[in-house]
């Protein structure tokens, strides 16, 4: 894929390994079929497992059979899987930066060592219910309850747009905690299979349509006191976890652009017109010019990302920004590259119209683009626009 | 019992490449593990995830560059590597099967190996004759291309399949310490997990000289 700036030849020989089984393995075992998958609306959920084995879901985290691997491998292998599809990478995120990394960073001993080894090894597939049907931008305002009874909590409430809830073994649930003073935000790792716990699929959609999408509705399910995750308590939870994916989304922003615009690239020089290739006409090369341009730029703040969060230093506005550039920039560079496929880039045989549809997804979820520029607004200005 | 497999870093021309004066510009050629070793490290590590196996170690003739290759292997389950280079090979335009044999001997001389699996053939020059060539230097049994092997370690022997034209197999039992050259087929080679690739970055490949091993060249 493209490396204009020769940032391939600066990894270290783990880092390209990584990226190089990541790509093996995405061509071999998942890019012939991915279109139709993205047609029929399924995700291969047979190759969950064998993921898991591959170990792509929450390698970046130490301890609990995951790897501790470096931030900037764990970046390269999210670009591979969005390069795919943002489905693919979508799985990734989920199980490792919304479910292993809340139960890793706040859960107690007990629970990483029941959940960390099966979710990191695909056994167990996890989701993270946030957002509710009422409260997206503003997931503080959320309606879900938490009562505590005895040795129990009590949860009533919908969460929606949750990727894999149809399919999970657990959810980690954010909920308002109404036993406790000031209702604090807490973290409760509920089993699918409770009674009080259903989880409906939303079909239908139009894009990110290779990967299960639902919903989890709670009436009057009780779960032990002791699912709940001891170590936070307030919007710091689910904010944390959202940065951790959103770092992901950065990185993965990039493959799509990169496997879209190689597309574009490859059919401009194969395809013919008024007798010489469409690639050999100054509008396209200005097309291809600033499609390479911007990835290239994307893909540096990605890495610089990657050395701010290796050290420690890494502050969330900063991984809006990234997240904000790099999706918008793969937005624009996908719609460009389907254009320049002309009536054949409406097909599944080629992926750029597949990614410009995963990317509206991408655009608005974990933080829309428009709140991720206030967030920005907000770190540079000292005002809170949305207060 | 202890497995040697050896590997080679083949090259391979990109799709799009330029011809100059005396060949193909190095910018052009890339450099992966030999698809067929991939099958012979994919048959070493099933033996020692059998328990057949006590060690499997890889071996490769090539530069400092090749480590990139051989850690692929070790990133699948080879124990640890030897890679053995000097100048004098550096300054050869193409190594010949028997050189090669030379060198891998002295190794599994040196490591006293009761099993060496090569691949059949490299992809690149594909001579096909570097395993069978090495046994003949040992004085080993062997078999070529073969699609189905039976250890049985205790026996001292293995029961083998191996392609004949036609479609045909010949089935037969073979006495170690012996080589095989393994075929595409016989089993599917596992990608490299990043676990795998993890352990293998403090996996040991042993730079050595073909002096060091006890080859004039």
């Amino acid at each position: 894929m493209l490396d204009y700036l020769g940032l391939g030849d600066d990894l270290t020989e783990e880092e390209r390994m990584v990226r190089d089984t990541a790509r093996e393995f995405l061509d071999e075992e998942i890019r012939p079929d991915i279109g139709e998958h993205f047609v029929e609306g399924t995700f291969p959920i047979e190759k969950i497992p064998e993921m898991g084995e591959l170990g792509f879901y929450g390698p970046n985290l130490e301890g609990y059979g995951s790897l501790g691997l470096g931030e900037r491998a764990y970046g390269l292998l999210m670009e591979e899987l969005e390069a795919c599809d943002s489905g693919m990478r979508s799985m990734a995120s989920v199980q490792g930066a919304l479910v292993m990394y809340p139960i890793h960073a706040y859960g107690n001993e007990e629970q990483k060592e029941t959940w960390l080894p099966k979710l990191g090894s695909g056994e167990a597939v996890g989701c993270f219910g946030l957002t509710e049907p009422n409260h997206g931008s503003n997931p503080s305002e959320m309606e879900t309850r938490a009562e505590r009874d005895g040795d129990e909590y009590i949860l009533n409430g919908n969460k929606t747009w949750i990727t894999n809830s149809p399919i999970a073994d657990v959810a980690v649930v954010w909920a308002r905690d109404v036993s406790s003073e000031d209702s604090p935000v807490r973290g409760f790792l509920v089993e699918t299979e409770r009674d009080g716990v259903s989880t409906n699929e939303i079909k239908e959609k139009l894009s990110l349509r290779a990967s299960i999408t639902g919903g989890i509705a709670l009436s009057d399910a009780r779960i032990p006191a002791e699912n709940v995750l001891p170590e936070v308590s307030g919007m710091k939870g689910p904010l944390s976890c959202l940065t951790q994916a959103r770092y992901g989304i950065a990185w993965g922003a990039v493959g799509a652009a990169k496997d879209a615009f190689e597309q574009a690239v490859e059919y401009a020089t194969d395809r013919e017109q008024f007798g010489k290739p469409i690639a050999g006409f100054q509008m396209q090369q200005e097309k291809i010019a600033e499609m390479a341009t911007r990835i290239s730029l994307a893909e540096l703040l990605a890495h610089r990302l990657a050395e701010l969060k290796e050290r420690g230093d890494l502050r969330p506005q900063q991984v809006s920004m990234a997240k904000r550039n790099n999706v918008r920039m793969a937005r624009r560079v996908s719609r460009t590259a389907r254009e320049m496929l002309g009536g054949n880039g409406i097909t599944t045989d080629y992926s750029p119209m597949r990614h410009l549809a995963n990317i509206e997804t991408v655009y608005t979820y974990e933080g829309t683009h428009d709140i991720h520029s206030l967030v920005l607004g907000e770190d540079l200005t000292g005002i809170a626009a949305y207060k | 019992m202890k497995v040697l497999v050896t590997v080679k870093e083949s090259a391979d021309i990109a799709d799009d490449f330029a011809v100059d004066d005396d060949g193909i510009d190095e910018t052009y050629v890339e450099y992966d593990l030999n698809e067929w070793d991939d099958y012979a490290v994919e048959t070493g590590v099933q033996l020692a995830e059998a328990g057949i196996a006590d060690e499997v170690v890889g071996v490769t003739i090539g530069p400092e560059r090749a480590d990139e290759t051989i850690r692929k292997a070790l990133a699948k389950g080879v124990d640890r590597a030897v890679r053995v280079w000097d100048d004098a090979l550096a300054g050869q335009d193409l190594l010949d099967v028997s050189t090669k044999a030379h060198l891998l001997a002295a190794v599994a001389e040196d490591e006293d190996a009761d099993l060496v699996l090569s691949g059949v053939q490299a992809s690149d020059d594909s001579f096909g004759a570097t395993g069978v060539a090495l046994a003949e230097r040992l004085g080993y049994e062997w078999a070529a291309v073969v699609s189905d092997l039976d250890v049985n370690a205790d026996a001292g022997e293995a029961r083998v399949n191996r392609e004949l034209e036609g479609g045909l197999q010949e089935r037969l039992t073979v006495d170690l310490p012996a080589v095989f050259t393994i075929q595409t087929g016989i089993n599917e080679p596992r990608y490299a997990s990043l676990r795998g690739i993890r352990q293998a970055q403090s996996k040991e490949i042993a730079p050595k000289t073909p002096t060091d091993i006890g080859v004039e060249t």
